[in-house]
């Protein structure tokens, strides 16, 4: 076999390697260490230390265990049912008002929680069984909590975008800058199907009883200034410093990480042992993705250095496709990978097989990766690996069934794509803020 | 072990430390073509930019181990195993360039001090060859005019090896980022200013969309050169004309690599002030407070014995040629004026 | 043979947990940055240098501690229906074929790498007076060490799950919150979490 054909048959050996269900990061380690001593001898094992040594010196990714720290601080300071009490007084006259303030909740709390699944159980726990008493569709209200409770990975400031800035090399500034309107859209789709729907139909989601519907404003802006402020100013204020160019990720991070432990502080929600309990999940939720990392460093350079890459890349070439037709195979295949995997493998070992070629068609990788940010959302939701339902199932009343809650996600996943269509279409939905500020 | 027909082709990866658009990548293929159509087939370098197998401020390492065969760079980027490394790539301005300062490197002792600091103290398994004299690199990018040396104060600055030292010591907050990096970070406010190399390579990465002070001469990188380097087990086993070829292609594109920057160097500063760039003299002032500061450098760090041993062989090299340099060379103002104002 | 696991995992999760502390300096490490840069006007030249240090050393000393949580992310669609039996048997040869030859590589160049570091008395070269490099290097081998008693730990679960059909007990730690819940509900509905 010549080094092209071995390093295509290590990618194809992976893909099988992967569903034995090894740890990921020691699978990529695995096949990096056979490929590259059949190819190098024993200097692989020098190249295994020096990628090693390349993600531990990696200053993109030094924001990530400061984004995960500053979420499991917020997530621990028991801010999120406060939250939703008072948006759901703000939201109590509109229709299917406790799916809206759900799917509000879920994009704020979200977003300051980052990569964690989180949301989706506390949503489940706290917004579920409400819905369920006030007779809403069981569907409906399954689909509004998985899809709702995956929007932080797609709102900055969003791990996954630092893991694709520090994969592509894109500046994770403009990532964020160019996520921030595709998200809110994706939010606000999810919020107008909703409300459609509750109207056209108020027996899937009937409006509140009156009595609860008529509250004075003065107690909705006491509960907001108590809850939603704090939180929004926070996230803004970290989001600000980021894109106005006053911090860079990191430091915003550690400033962010920083104002959520005053935050909680002041909510009097926060003793020595929350801060252990998030300190040590930070330090193991890091691990998981920097080792990723470092398998994944080792795996694509032997993968190059076997020039598979290029035996991939001529592959493609020489289908003569269409930039259009390119665009669309990537992302179907990164939806069809979503299904069996999670997104982590998906950015950090399948994205980088097709950056390469992104030049070759003209495509802006800041453009590629807000729509794979997009796309990645499905694979939350889709079966049979789903950590969103599967986790609303663990928490959901026993007569709710995994078939219900996958077909209430269904028309979100539907929404994923329209999203999708429609950032195509009019990519200034996403290019135009980095644009404007970065110009 | 490969089983590809390399029967009659030595195949060897040599990685740049440079971006693919980065002109210096150009130079690191210019050097590749020569000993490829020298070598008539025999060697092939496989010519591979920074970070397609390891990281820029890795290469050496690489090449050290065999992970790559050879790379493309500049010496200032090992200055972390050793300060004195810096002396080989961007030293002192002791008045010299960096023609000047190659035939030091050639006929002065640099290359035996070099083969003494690589092989004997630092014990690498590396062959190295100086090439490519690199112009008088410009003060840099800066957001206001530079009118005197204390407005580098607490500036936070960008530049790299002995040149850190020195900016450190006229009072900078000293900071060393990636090439790709600097522009962005600049645009963020994170630096106030910072220098690269020259008006190509400047262009590309896109300062002037985020500066428009271009301060050109300086004292602190005044004759840099770069460094090629391979594996010094793989090198001896080279057949001695292929060994030839490879160090003789590093004198051939070290001229070719004048000739070249000459025309794109030019062009690139004319295309900058089209760009509405304001190009502008470093003042006197700030050229002595440099030259003031290189003394306090070089005298803190000649307490160690290498470095003291280089730089006494640089003075002493410098001080002869540049003597007869002075006497016999005609300066080109005069006559610049003369026929082109 | 449980005492020696718990003993590995004891020292695993003591290492992971002291060096997990990292994350607090960092933060404070940097918000003193932007602080200095804002307000005193005078930025550091350590920050740059000091933060991938401490990032680099909570991720590497946390891997042990993490892998004794089972907490290394695995493509496990398939592997979660089957057996406990299964998993393991799989698991052990994984362990033998995927694990141990990339950390046995860690510890062996590794040690070499870090070596020379100490041998050339290496700084950082991203500021003038760069912090040394070597410590920050020497963790990759000790990282290695620490994996690979860990790993034995795993495989030697293996061993016991694959004779006995049960996985055995880890001791208790702090979960994900979603974790929690989810053990919580399922506690209170009657199953076997
Ligand atoms: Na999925
Ligand atoms: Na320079």
């Amino acid at each position: 076999m010549t080094d092209p054909q071995l390093g295509v048959f290590m990618l194809a050996l992976f893909v099988v390697a992967i569903m034995l269900g090894f740890p990921i990061a020691f699978t990529l380690m695995a096949l990096g260490v056979g490929f590259g001593y059949m190819a190098m001898g024993d200097t692989v094992f020098q190249l295994v230390v020096q990628r090693t040594y390349s993600v531990m010196a990696n200053d993109v990714l030094i924001s990530v265990p400061l984004f995960v720290f500053m979420g499991y601080i917020i997530e621990r300071a028991n801010i999120l049912d406060r939250l939703f009490k008072s948006l759901l007084l703000a939201a109590s006259g509109l229709p299917g008002a406790l799916a809206v303030a759900t799917l509000v909740t879920c994009a704020l709390f979200a977003t300051a929680t980052g990569i964690v699944g989180a949301v989706v159980t506390l949503m489940g726990l706290l917004a579920f069984p409400a819905m369920l008493r006030y007779g809403y569709d069981e569907r409906l209200a399954a689909g509004v909590i998985c899809a709702g409770g995956c929007l932080g990975i797609l709102i900055p400031p969003s791990v996954m975008l630092i893991l694709y800035g520090a994969t592509a090399g894109v500046s994770v500034v403009k990532l964020y800058a160019g996520a921030f309107f595709p998200g809110l859209m994706l939010a606000g789709l999810y919020i107008a199907y909703v409300m459609i729907r509750a109207w056209l139909n108020p027996s899937l989601a009937p409006p509140l009883p009156k009595a609860e519907r008529n509250v004075p404003l003065g107690t909705v802006l006491g509960g907001l200034a108590t809850s939603f402020v704090p939180l929004a100013f926070l996230i803004a204020s970290v989001l600000g410093a980021i894109l106005f160019g006053l911090a860079t990720p990191s430091e915003a991070a550690a400033i962010g990480a920083l104002g959520s432990v005053f935050l909680a502080a002041v909510y009097r929600s926060l003793d020595f042992r929350k801060l252990k309990e998030s300190v040590f999940l930070t330090a193991r939720t890091s691990a998981m993705v920097c080792w990723l990392f470092v398998g994944s460093f080792i795996f694509s350079s032997i993968f190059a250095y076997l020039g598979g890459q290029a035996v991939i890349e001529k592959f493609v070439l020489d289908l003569d496709l269409t930039p259009l037709t390119f665009l669309l195979l990537t992302q179907l295949i990164i939806f069809v990978l979503g299904w069996p995997l999670e997104w982590t493998e998906i950015i950090i070992i399948f994205v980088p097989i097709f950056l390469p070629l992104l030049k070759h068609f003209d495509i802006d990788p800041l453009f590629f990766g807000l729509l794979i940010a997009l796309n990645i959302q499905t694979s939350f939701l889709s079966p049979p690996v789903a950590m969103a339902p599967f986790y609303l199932k663990g928490v959901a009343p026993a007569h709710v069934s995994i078939n219900q809650i996958f077909r209430g996600v269904m028309p979100f996943m539907g929404l994923v794509l329209v999203a999708m269509a429609l950032f195509y279409t009019f990519p200034g939905i996403g290019m135009w803020l980095p644009e404007y500020l970065y110009r | 072990a490969p089983s590809v027909s390399r029967a009659q082709t030595v195949s060897w990866k040599f990685q740049s430390t440079w971006p693919t658009k980065d002109i210096f990548h150009e130079f690191a293929v210019d050097f590749a073509r020569r000993v490829n159509e020298m070598a008539g087939g025999r060697l092939k370098l496989d010519v591979l930019a920074a970070g397609a197998v390891v990281p820029a401020f890795q290469m050496q390492d690489a090449v050290n181990a065999g992970i790559l065969d050879g790379g493309h760079g500049v010496c200032a980027y090992w200055y972390g195993k050793h300060k004195a490394f810096s002396l080989f790539g961007t030293p002192p301005a002791l008045g010299w360039n960096a023609t000047n300062f190659l035939g030091w490197f050639h006929y002065g002792g640099g290359e035996k001090l070099y083969n003494e600091l690589v092989n004997d103290i630092l014990k690498l398994n590396i062959v190295g060859f100086l090439s490519a004299p690199m112009p008088t690199q410009p003060l840099g990018w800066f957001k206001k005019e530079i009118k005197s040396a204390d407005d580098l104060k607490n500036l936070k600055y960008r530049t790299v090896g002995l040149s850190a030292d020195l900016f450190k010591e006229m009072g900078a907050a000293v900071t060393i980022l990636a090439g790709g990096e600097i522009v962005p970070a600049m645009d963020r406010g994170l630096l106030d200013a910072a220098e690269f190399n020259n008006p190509s390579s400047d262009f590309l990465l896109g300062f002037a969309d985020v500066s428009k002070f271009y301060m050109v001469q300086s004292y602190h990188q005044s004759a840099e050169s770069f460094e090629i380097i391979f594996n010094k087990r793989k090198y001896d086993a080279l057949p001695a004309e292929l060994r030839a070829i490879i160090k003789y292609a590093s004198e051939a594109a070290s001229s070719d690599m004048i000739w070249k920057a000459l025309d794109r160097y030019s062009k690139d500063l004319e295309e900058l002030k089209k760009k509405g760039v304001n190009v502008v003299k470093t003042p006197d002032s700030v050229l002595d407070a440099q030259l003031k500061a290189w003394d306090k450098v070089i005298e803190a760090q000649s307490k160690e014995a290498f470095f003291a041993k280089v730089i006494a062989s640089q003075k002493e090299w410098a001080k002869r040629t540049l003597a007869y340099e002075r006497a016999n060379n005609v300066s080109g103002d005069m006559a610049y004026k003369h026929f082109f104002g | 043979m449980n005492r020696i696991l718990f003993a590995i995992d004891a020292l695993s999760t003591w290492v992971g947990k002291a060096f997990a502390w990292s994350i607090v300096v960092l933060t404070l490490a940097i918000v003193w940055e932007v602080f200095s840069r804002y307000v005193l006007k005078t930025p550091t030249d350590w920050a740059f240098d000091v933060s991938y240090m401490l990032y680099g050393t909570l991720f590497m000393m946390a891997g042990a501690y993490t892998l004794s949580r089972n907490g290394h992310v695995r493509g496990d669609f398939l592997y979660r229906q089957w057996s406990p039996r299964t998993q393991a048997g799989l698991d052990l040869v994984l362990y033998v074929l995927f694990f141990f030859p990339g950390i046995l590589a860690l510890i062996y160049a590794g040690f070499g790498f870090a070596k020379m570091s100490w041998m050339f008395n290496e700084h950082s070269s991203n500021s003038p007076n760069g912090p040394p490099l070597y410590h920050f290097k020497t963790l990759i081998p000790i990282t290695g060490v620490l994996m690979l008693l860990q790993g034995l730990a795993e495989a030697a679960r293996c061993v016991i799950c694959l004779r006995t059909g049960q996985w055995p007990q880890r001791l208790h730690d702090v979960e994900e919150l979603e974790k929690v819940i989810l053990e919580q509900k399922a506690h209170e509905r009657g199953e076997v979490a």
